[in-house]
């Protein structure tokens, strides 16, 4: 049986292999690089050298740990002056100062000096340290740029206001009056108010008024006095008002 | 005031001194110009160093003296991965380095070898081999044979070359600078990448792989996934590769690798 098949596959002529193997065998070429098979590519790629992180310079970037600076003597200094001034002072205003001449400068302290306001300066640094554990603390975001204190036991407002409408360099930002802190237009409607001697003095004689217009009264005839009295009751009483509209017509 | 400018001068006079010039008296009314003096390095010192008798390069046979030559396979593994043999330096201090796998044909071995014996200085400088004679046959057809009928003869000789060898060393009372032109020179010819490198430089490139591998900050590194045939990786690498750690690829070598 088997002759006979083999005999049969050697009779055909013109055969040829349905799949012929072509040897891919290794390549002596040394030429190039050999490519790599892909899981290869991917091993080279996970295995790269990772370098260790830069080592940062000592002293390259400021520290973390914030540094607590002491007080100089001269800060120290400041701060004891600051101290006294809103102790003894109820006046303590807070004014811009854009660039305004020594000249301008002179003039205006002798105009406040007149009414007894002192200016002063303080580093805005040493200002705003200070404002920072005491009461007053919301006076400290006041305190930027170039700015100048001033100062009086007494609140002049009115007059430092009229000294300051005649330098239009200097700004007036706020200020502390009697431990309030007040803005612009708080000292401006503060400066509108009459003083308090003359405000006292109303209010004494309003209620004097009342006193002396009952003695007045009292020292009137009876008769008078009890006309007066029942017109008081007749318009007190409901019924009435209707009544003498009806009289009337 | 004037004993400091005694101090200056006798600091001078020490220089002085020191390099042979004695001047007596003069010592102590010397001026020092501190803007005009200029501090030279120290040069370096080459008293120990013994010049061979013959400093220049032997020539070398173009073929082995063998009794009977004998064809070779390709062996493509003598030019593959990095060099076990003449790698380091012996006695000279700066080499032509070779930074991957050839062959060096004679051809190659004669203008090195005329190159460096014309242009260095033979009273200061010496010159060594560190290579050997062309010994491995390559064979070639001859012209307009057809194919077939066996291997070829042999055609000519060449000399295998790995990834670290040094071709030539030289050395004496020479510093770098003066020679590195001439191997500069050679070493553009040669026919793989090779570099002029000094004894430091040589100790820094091998220091600075020892680092590489120390401080790796990737964990997986070729070498352990390798040796541990993880996914079975080991189906598609050489053992070329377990030996030398995915740092060549036949006959090149991949820089900056662990």
């Amino acid at each position: 049986m088997a002759a006979t098949l083999c005999s049969k596959f050697l009779q055909r002529q013109g055969w040829l292999p349905l799949i012929q193997s072509v040897r891919h065998g290794s390549k002596a070429v040394t030429r190039h690089r050999k490519t790599f098979h892909i899981l290869r590519a991917k091993l080279m790629a996970v295995t790269k050298y990772v370098p260790p992180e830069r080592v940062i310079p000592p002293g390259a970037y400021p520290s973390t740990t914030k540094r607590i600076q002491e007080d100089s003597a001269l800060t120290l200094l400041l701060k004891r002056d600051l101290k006294k001034v809103f102790q003894d002072c109820k006046m303590v205003a807070v004014v811009q100062n854009s660039a305004s001449s020594a000249e301008d400068m002179m003039l205006l302290k002798n105009k406040l000096f007149k009414h007894g306001i002192i200016v002063k300066f303080f580093p805005n640094q040493v200002m705003r340290s200070f404002l920072m554990d005491t009461a007053h603390s919301n006076m400290a975001p006041l305190f930027i740029g170039p700015t100048v204190l001033f100062v009086s036991k007494e609140p002049k407002v009115k007059e430092m206001l009229k000294a300051l409408r005649s330098s239009p360099q200097m700004t007036l930002l706020g200020a502390c009056i009697d431990d309030t802190l007040l803005s612009v237009d708080g000292i401006v409607s503060y400066s509108k108010l009459p003083s308090v001697a003359v405000v006292q003095g109303q209010l004494v004689s309003g209620l004097t008024m009342l006193t002396s217009l009952t003695a007045s009264l009292l020292q009137r005839h009876p008769a008078h006095l009890s006309a007066l009295l029942q017109q008081h009751v007749r318009q007190q009483s409901p019924d009435s008002g209707a009544a003498e509209e009806e009289a009337a017509s | 005031m004037i004993s400091f400018i005694k101090a200056a001068a006798g600091g001078l006079t020490g220089i002085c001194r020191s390099s042979g010039h004695r001047q007596g008296p003069l010592y102590s009314h010397l001026k020092v110009l501190a803007a005009g003096l200029k501090t030279y390095d120290i040069p370096p010192d080459f008293s120990d160093v013994v010049l061979p008798e013959k400093p220049k390069l032997k020539f070398i046979n173009k073929v082995p003296n063998l009794k009977k030559a004998k064809k070779e396979m390709k062996q493509l593994r003598d030019i593959q991965g990095p060099a076990r043999a003449a790698n380091t330096f012996t006695t000279g201090s700066y080499a032509i380095v070779a930074l991957g796998g050839g062959y060096l044909h004679w051809g190659h071995i004669e203008m090195i070898r005329l190159t460096i014996n014309r242009k260095m200085d033979s009273r200061t400088t010496f010159a060594r081999w560190r290579v050997n004679a062309p010994y491995k046959p390559l064979t070639r057809k001859g012209l307009g044979q057809r194919m077939g009928g066996g291997k070829g003869a042999i055609d000519h000789y060449v000399t295998p070359v790995r990834y670290g060898r040094l071709i030539v060393e030289v050395g004496g009372k020479v510093e770098l600078g003066e020679v590195q032109h001439i191997l500069i020179e050679v070493a553009k010819k040669l026919p793989f990448p090779a570099k002029v490198m000094s004894r430091e430089s040589l100790a820094e490139l091998h220091q600075k792989q020892a680092d590489m591998e120390e401080n790796n900050q990737n964990p997986w590194t070729f070498k352990q996934i390798v040796q541990g045939n993880m996914l079975g990786i080991r189906k598609v690498l050489s053992p070329f590769d377990l030996h030398n750690h995915g740092r060549f690829t036949g006959k090149f070598h991949i820089p900056g690798r662990v």
